[in-house]
């Protein structure tokens, strides 16, 4: 079982895109004047769409601490500020977004098993609509996923620190498999800001539930790597 | 690195809870001398003395604007504008907001039925915006306004999208459209026409320009 600490921005509906299950059990923590959060029994660290950049960086040592001691940050994010080790967010409005496509580059963990990337690119036919920007990665690191102009999307980072860093440019991840029709889908989430068509959704899940499902492996078996 | 300095002119407070599309557009070189970045867990009256109105963008800390809704209300009380959009709480707004679908797609596959059916465009915002600019897509609606409170934009059941009242002193604009944070996105690049026409009803000046991002906004440390 992983535990997981999810940082929240006190945005409606956070809380449905993670709900325990029988592979991670999530526990909140706000963003307040005083935000002072608890890592403690964490395994993974997760910085969801929509999160408080200003607040994380006043906590970056303990996120490297996190880190160091062989945790695992997941950003789901566009860290303007400069909190995550070794990698920075930049946000970008040169390339058209109707010609983002994206690519696989390095996957040394089979994070895109069963993900078709159509699911990424198009969300009721438009592109461009998951990332935004785009990430300067660790030398180190490995770019999973780039775009049209090579830029890294997706960056999966073991170097830098003891630990693993798996960072999207933006690009939200979380549980995404409501029942069809629940009142969860349809009037409690508009808040987080723009939602998968019902392909989409499936490619993000997967993707999703792949990076969990890594984070697990490693956590039963520190001395593997896959 | 240091984020440019904000231009200490600028006359419409951006309250920011930390989230990247708010402090995209506050920091484009378009926008930075109009607005000035609020932390909202920093809200305070010395804060926004000097500034002529105050933006609250979607994806904003709830629980954090009710905790100073005080500043919000004597700020309103002085005269100022209070702009809030996307989803609000009773808690510091008198009304009763309201999730639903967002439809960011109709563009493609409806586009001569979009979100809003109707708008006052002799109210300053909207005056000269076409329909499309007037609503690109809405993030609910609001099933109760103040009895005071004039309705500025519907969707085609009727329902309340856009309101505004001076029943607190100044003018407190209310609106389940998101263009501040959409507009940090650039997504959709057709916002300026909005975010122009709001940013010179608050302040008297009409930014000139395209948006751009200056990369050395991004990785700041302090």
């Amino acid at each position: 079982m992983l535990h997981a600490v999810v940082i929240s921005n006190a945005i409606l509906g956070l809380e449905h895109l993670f709900r325990s299950d029988d592979l991670v059990t999530y526990r909140f923590e706000e963003v307040t004047a005083g935000f002072d959060p608890d890592f403690g029994g964490a395994d993974v660290l997760i910085v969801p769409n929509g999160c408080d950049h200003v607040a994380m960086l006043k906590i970056r040592d303990r996120v490297r601490a996190f880190l160091d001691a062989g945790k695992t940050l997941l950003c789901f994010d566009g860290w303007f500020t400069a909190w995550v080790p070794g990698n920075q967010w930049v946000h970008d409005n040169e390339k058209a977004t109707k010609a983002i496509r994206y690519h696989v580059r390095a996957d040394r963990y089979g994070l895109f098993d069963g993900v078709e990337l159509d699911h990424l690119q198009f969300n009721h036919g438009i592109s461009g609509w998951w990332a935004c920007g785009y990430i300067k990665a660790a030398a180190s690191a490995d770019v999973v996923l780039a775009d049209t102009w090579e830029r890294p999307i997706i960056v999966f980072d073991e170097a830098t620190t003891n630990g693993l860093m798996i960072l999207t440019a933006s690009g939200p991840l979380g549980d995404f498999s409501f029942e069809e029709g629940a009142a969860d889908e349809e009037n409690i989430l508009s808040s987080l800001g723009d939602l998968p068509s019902e392909k989409a959704e499936n490619g993000l899940n997967t993707l999703y539930r792949n990076i969990l499902r890594l984070v697990h492996h490693r956590k039963e078996t520190p001395y593997a790597t896959a | 690195m240091q984020p440019p300095e904000p231009a200490p002119s600028a006359r419409i407070g951006l309250v920011f809870n930390g989230v990247w599309s708010q402090y995209a557009f506050a920091m484009a070189p378009k926008y930075r001398a109009l607005y000035r970045l609020l932390y909202v867990h920093d809200l305070t009256d010395e804060a926004v003395r000097g500034l002529s109105a105050l933006v609250i963008p979607f994806q904003s800390n709830q629980p954090a604007l009710a905790a100073r809704k005080e500043v919000l209300y004597r700020f309103l009380a002085a005269g100022k504008k209070v702009v809030v959009f996307g989803d609000s709480q009773p808690r510091w707004l008198d009304a009763q907001w309201e999730d639903r679908p967002v439809n960011n797609y109709w563009w493609v596959t409806n586009p001569n039925n979009p979100p809003v059916s109707e708008t006052n465009y002799d109210h300053p915002v909207y005056r000269g915006l076409s329909a499309r600019h007037a609503c690109w897509h809405i993030h609910g609606i609001y099933t109760r306004v103040p009895a005071h409170a004039e309705v500025v934009q519907r969707n085609a059941a009727g329902e309340v999208i856009t309101w505004q009242t001076t029943a607190y002193g100044g003018v407190l604009f209310a609106s389940t459209l998101d263009p501040i944070v959409e507009h940090g996105i650039q997504q959709i690049r057709h916002l300026d026409h909005y975010c122009d026409r709001l940013t010179a009803w608050l302040c008297g000046e009409t930014p000139e320009g395209v948006f751009t991002v200056e990369p050395a906004a991004y990785g700041v440390t302090n």
